[in-house]
């Protein structure tokens, strides 16, 4: 016979307990162990197994002895504790898991209970499939344009060189390909284009590196052997290029150092999708030879597949070894070679256990060493040039630049609206819990703890933000490639940006679906804590007192539709700011005439002329396309206007060497430009047809000082040239411009003879229509440009006679950039339309939500409050006395939301600054269109709930509930 | 079936002192009706069920006393106090709500 008071007092410890009371627990529990233990000898089992079954009896003496403590100080959770103990040991010997099998059961009832409700999940589960939908799309743009790793090896290895100095170098030269941030000025410059030289040095001085690789855009380059001849866009790259970036073929090979140098043969590389459209993946292009500009090349290999580009948005067709370049660059100048001429790009891969700041160190000091105490310097100490390597997955930053800022702006205005989905799904939510008290306060009554229901209350929504989310990746999925398809559609070259629904984007809506299900969710989980049982009880509990959103002004219904109104006044008023950029831009005055003018260029390179004939056979087709009946002008320049080319060159005003530069823009232009373009000459004259020869016949060949005539070419300049440099007088026959360059001598000994001034123009945009005008000067084009053609109606018809023309030229040329002067205004805004209309379009969505939740709770306080009106009109309100309750109920709740958004657009709008034009974050305007537009949609909204309240029969509602 | 955990929770107050309302009873005693009138559905530990007794002491819903038999180890018998049986009566009034609520709910579907 056990001693079971011997066992319970070896088992149990209790401490801090009056010995009576201990001994009282002890023989109480012995008693029923004893009884425990006696009743299965009474079964027939033997002393062992009765033994057995009784101490079964108590499993846990340390959590018993716990709780018997406890209860001794008054606390009332350990039964429970001790209770779920033992049954989770119960649940764990059957083989369940009593969470997993709670968290299955809150799931289900969460799904019972929602599809009981099948209106109201279906617009909780839309409202914010939309948001969550639209927050993916933005962000799957973000990752695919900004976040997305360079398609290398250890792209977190590579680095790139970006030079910087308080004033910009001494270069007689310099090119940058859209590659990094680059400020080339007389103030505070930077960029990562430096000098071949300077990269030798590097290689050859410094340990840092494991590989260094230099590229630089070639421009288009015309392609034939592969079909009709075609312009294709090609990349000089160093014969490391591949191997630094640790980029494989796809087919054949990539270059190597062997490539690379002046006597190899002539090859290049493809880029994989280049390979597949134009060579239809063909295994036999490798090794075939092609002629890019009339030079042959041969094909050695295709590069990888998933390697597009290097820098995010440059896309190139094809790669070509450095060293070819001085054969395929026409006017190819031998001092492009030399320390001031900046024109590679460097990407280096660090030395393994080098760190970025321990090579920048070694690099810079080198740099510095170089432009201040090489053979030439080229800047000043005091201007501190230097050197940041940058990893190259943010230095190359590339079309990122143009597209960052509009998908941030959205990213912003997206997050407000799911912000605004989530209110009015939890004001949707808090509704709801109010005709759930009864069964709140029951499951509470039957012993449910507040933490359980608050658990299944947050299933509940977070049940239906995951139904929200899956539907909205679905919605997001087409969207986001639509969206980036239309951002980039006005680039003139495939981006390579790609919206896919990867593995980052897919954990950014989980984690958005989470957080949108414990927003909404928490108001009313948090508010069933409070639920009072007795009252809740009750018969007629349901629609009473303290349901639902709470009584008095300041309850979380009125605070969830003030939220709403206010974030949607933010989005509405960034949306009007960009809509009013949008119209001022389109309004602007570009200076000349846009309308009826078709743009478009001829590659000549199959003609191969040169200078003078080049200049003349430009001259011809001028005049040949005149004669196209409908033509009422043709001119040409260097870069046609607002394409976003510009020219810019330095100059000393007055010829003295010793004069600090002044800059301006400068395009070359050919015979009757200024006629065609409508651009009013307001002093002097245009250009003569010997001045043009004269241009040309200079460009073409190299002077000595005895046979240099030192003759100043022609020049017209725009009246802000003439405000900032000949301001007092008259400009018309001034010179300037000119003089011995003393920093960088011609080694032809070329004096350069300036300009003179022969008239003056009205000022015109050049590039870009949010520049301002600059000073600017208009010479003579000697040789080739981009054709302008002004016809009395659509431009786009006389596209065939220009191509009969050419043909008829004797030499089959391609017409390529074909646009009219519209299309390309319109293209230069396109960003700026796009962002606006999607902006509009996901304000106008944040006012309906807003909408939907005043009507909400308008409708819902009108149920509530059935009996108060039915008693108030029961005692002589009339109806209009009713809806003006109700209305000015729905209209202080969006005045108050006006006030606050109104507040918090000042912040916001800030944040749009250099996106807007001609309008400042605080346009009272604007302010007025949307807060004018929110009146109304709050009185739409308040329409439907104060009729119906107005519709109340004082009897029923008295006898409601 | 086993009942839902929530529910044994919550109803086990009540459970004992309905079964301690006609006569008083032990404690091993209580935990054997409870099984045996639920057929088996319900069943409680002795270190399950012992804590709630002593919490309703605790409470003074409950007394305990010791009971001495010949032949017999002495045990502890509990009956209900005067406030336990006012707060047996509320919880009865509770029971027969949510019995009502719960077969409203479940049978006219409506949340």
């Amino acid at each position: 016979m056990p001693d079971w008071s011997q066992y319970v007092r070896q088992n149990l410890q209790l401490s801090n307990l009056r010995p009576e009371r201990e001994t009282e627990i002890v023989e109480d529990l012995a008693g029923q162990l004893d009884q425990a233990y006696a009743e299965a000898l009474v079964r027939g089992l033997t002393s062992e197994q009765a033994e057995a079954v009784a101490m079964q009896h108590v499993a846990d003496w340390a959590g018993l002895a716990n709780e018997l403590l406890r209860s001794q100080r008054g606390r009332e959770s350990a039964v429970t504790i001790l209770q779920h103990q033992a049954e989770d040991r119960d649940a764990a010997r059957r083989g369940r898991f009593s969470l997993l099998t709670d968290f299955r059961q809150d799931v289900l009832y969460a799904l019972r209970i929602l599809a009981k409700s099948p209106g109201f999940t279906a617009i909780a589960i839309l409202t914010l499939a939309l948001g969550i939908g639209a927050n993916t799309a933005i962000f799957s743009l973000i990752d695919a344009v900004m976040l997305r790793s360079l398609p290398v090896r250890d792209p977190q290895q590579l680095v790139i060189m970006q030079w910087a100095m308080h004033h910009g170098p001494k270069t007689h030269s310099s090119s940058s390909y859209g590659d990094c941030l680059t400020n080339f000025g007389d103030g505070e410059s930077s960029g990562c284009s430096l000098s071949k030289p300077f990269l030798e040095d590097v290689r050859a001085k410094t340990n840092v590196f494991s590989g260094l690789a230099a590229f630089a855009s070639s421009g288009p380059v015309n392609l034939s052997g592969n079909g009709p001849a075609t312009q294709a866009h090609a990349q000089y790259v160093s014969g490391d290029y591949f191997e630094t970036l640790g980029v494989r073929a796809a087919a054949g090979r990539v270059f190597q150092p062997s490539d690379d140098t002046p006597s190899s043969n002539a090859v290049v590389v493809l880029n994989y999708g280049y390979w597949k459209s134009e060579f239809g993946a063909d295994p036999s292009a490798i090794g075939k030879t092609i002629h890019l500009q009339n030079l042959p090349f041969t094909i050695v290999g295709v590069a990888e597949r998933s390697f597009i580009n290097l820098t995010p948005g440059n896309t190139y067709d094809l790669w070509i070894p450095l060293a070819q370049r001085p054969r395929l660059r026409a006017g190819w100048n031998p001092r492009q070679d030399d320390a001031g001429s900046w024109w590679m790009v460097a990407v280096a891969r660090l030395r393994p256990g080098m760190s970025r700041t321990q090579a920048q160190g070694a690099v810079s000091l080198l740099f510095r060493n170089d432009v201040l105490y090489g053979e030439k310097p080229l800047s000043k100490a005091e201007d501190d040039p230097k050197i940041t390597l940058l990893p190259a997955q943010t230095g190359l930053s590339g079309s990122r630049r143009r597209l960052s800022k509009p998908l941030y702006v959205l990213m912003l205005a997206v997050g407000i609206v799911l912000l605004i989905a989530c209110a009015n799904v939890a004001g949707l939510m808090l509704a709801r819990a109010a005709g759930r008290q009864k069964e709140i306060a029951v499951r509470l009554a039957i012993g449910a703890s507040r933490g359980r229901i608050v658990r299944q209350l947050l299933t509940e929504s977070l049940t239906i933000s995951f139904a929200g989310g899956l539907l909205g990746i679905a919605l997001a999925f087409g969207s986001a490639r639509a969206l980036l398809a239309f951002l980039t559609s006005t680039f003139t070259r495939p981006t390579g940006f790609s919206a896919e629904i990867d593995p980052r984007v897919l954990a950014f809506t989980a984690g958005a679906s989470i957080l949108t299900g414990i927003l909404f969710g928490l108001a009313p989980a948090l508010r069933s804590m409070r639920v009072d049982l007795t009252p809740a009880l009750k018969e007629n509990a349901r629609l009473s007192g303290r349901a639902g959103a709470g009584r008095g002004w300041f309850n979380s219904g009125n605070a969830l539709v003030v939220a709403q109104v206010a974030l949607t006044v933010v989005v509405l008023v960034g949306a009007g700011l960009l809509v009013h950029t949008l119209e001022n831009l389109r309004k602007i005055d570009p200076g000349f005439d846009t309308s009826n003018t078709l743009n478009f260029g001829v590659d000549a390179t199959l003609t191969q002329y040169k200078g003078e004939q080049l200049g003349d056979f430009f001259r011809q087709l001028r005049d040949r396309f005149g004669e196209i009946p409908g033509v009422l002008s043709v001119s040409y320049s260097s870069s046609p206007l607002l394409s976003g080319s510009l020219s810019t060159t330095g100059f000393h005003l007055h010829g003295k060497s010793d004069e600090k530069y002044s800059d301006a823009d400068m395009l070359e232009v050919g015979p009757d430009f200024f006629k065609t373009m409508k651009m009013p000459l307001l002093a002097g004259r245009d250009f003569l047809p010997p001045e043009y020869r004269a241009v040309a016949r200079a460009a073409g060949s190299p002077c000595s000082n005895a046979s240099k005539a030192l003759t100043p070419v022609a020049a017209i300049v725009n009246e802000s040239f003439v405000r900032a440099y000949f301001s007092a007088g008259n400009p018309i026959g001034q010179r300037f411009g000119g003089g011995e360059d003393l920093e960088y001598p011609d080694p032809n000994h070329c004096n350069d003879p300036g300009w003179q001034i022969v008239g003056i123009v009205r000022d015109a945009k050049y590039n870009d229509l949010r520049r301002e005008v600059h000073p600017t000067f208009y010479v003579p084009s000697g040789e080739d440009g981009t054709f302008e053609l002004r016809t009395a109606g659509d431009p786009r018809a006389s596209i065939s006679a220009v191509r009969d023309v050419l043909q008829r030229s004797g030499f089959d040329l391609p017409l390529v950039d074909i646009i009219t002067e519209s299309k390309q205004i319109d293209d230069l805004l396109f960003q700026e339309r796009m962002i606006a209309r999607l902006s509009s379009f996901f304000g106008l969505l944040a006012l309906l939500l807003a909408c939907i939740g005043l009507y909400g709770l308008l409708s819902y306080e009108v149920a509530r409050r059935t009996r108060e009106i039915g008693i108030r009109m029961a005692l002589g309100a009339q109806s209009g006395d009713v809806l003006r309750s109700v209305v000015a109920h729905g209209i202080a709740l969006a005045a108050t939301g006006a006030a606050i958004g109104t507040a918090a657009s000042f912040g916001v709008t800030r944040f749009l600054g250099s996106m807007l034009y001609d309008v400042k974050p605080s346009d009272p305007w604007t302010l007025v269109a949307v807060a004018a537009l929110l009146l109304l949609v709050a009185l739409a909204a308040c329409y439907v709930p104060a009729r119906r309240a107005t519709h109340v029969d004082p009897l029923v509602a008295l006898r409601y509930e | 079936m086993m009942f839902n955990r929530e529910l044994k929770k919550g109803s086990v107050e009540f459970l004992v002192l309905s079964l301690i309302e006609a006569r008083p009873r032990h404690g091993y005693e209580i935990g054997k009706m409870i099984e045996a009138r639920s057929k088996g559905r319900i069943q409680f530990r002795i270190g399950s069920l012992y804590p709630i007794l002593c919490r309703l002491e605790d409470r003074a819903l409950i007394s305990g006393r010791w009971v001495e038999k010949a032949g017999q180890r002495r045990r502890r018998y509990y009956r209900l106090t005067a406030s336990g049986r006012r707060f047996l009566a509320a919880q009865r009034s509770a029971w027969d709500e949510f019995v009502l609520t719960i077969n409203h709910i479940a049978r006219t579907g409506d949340a």
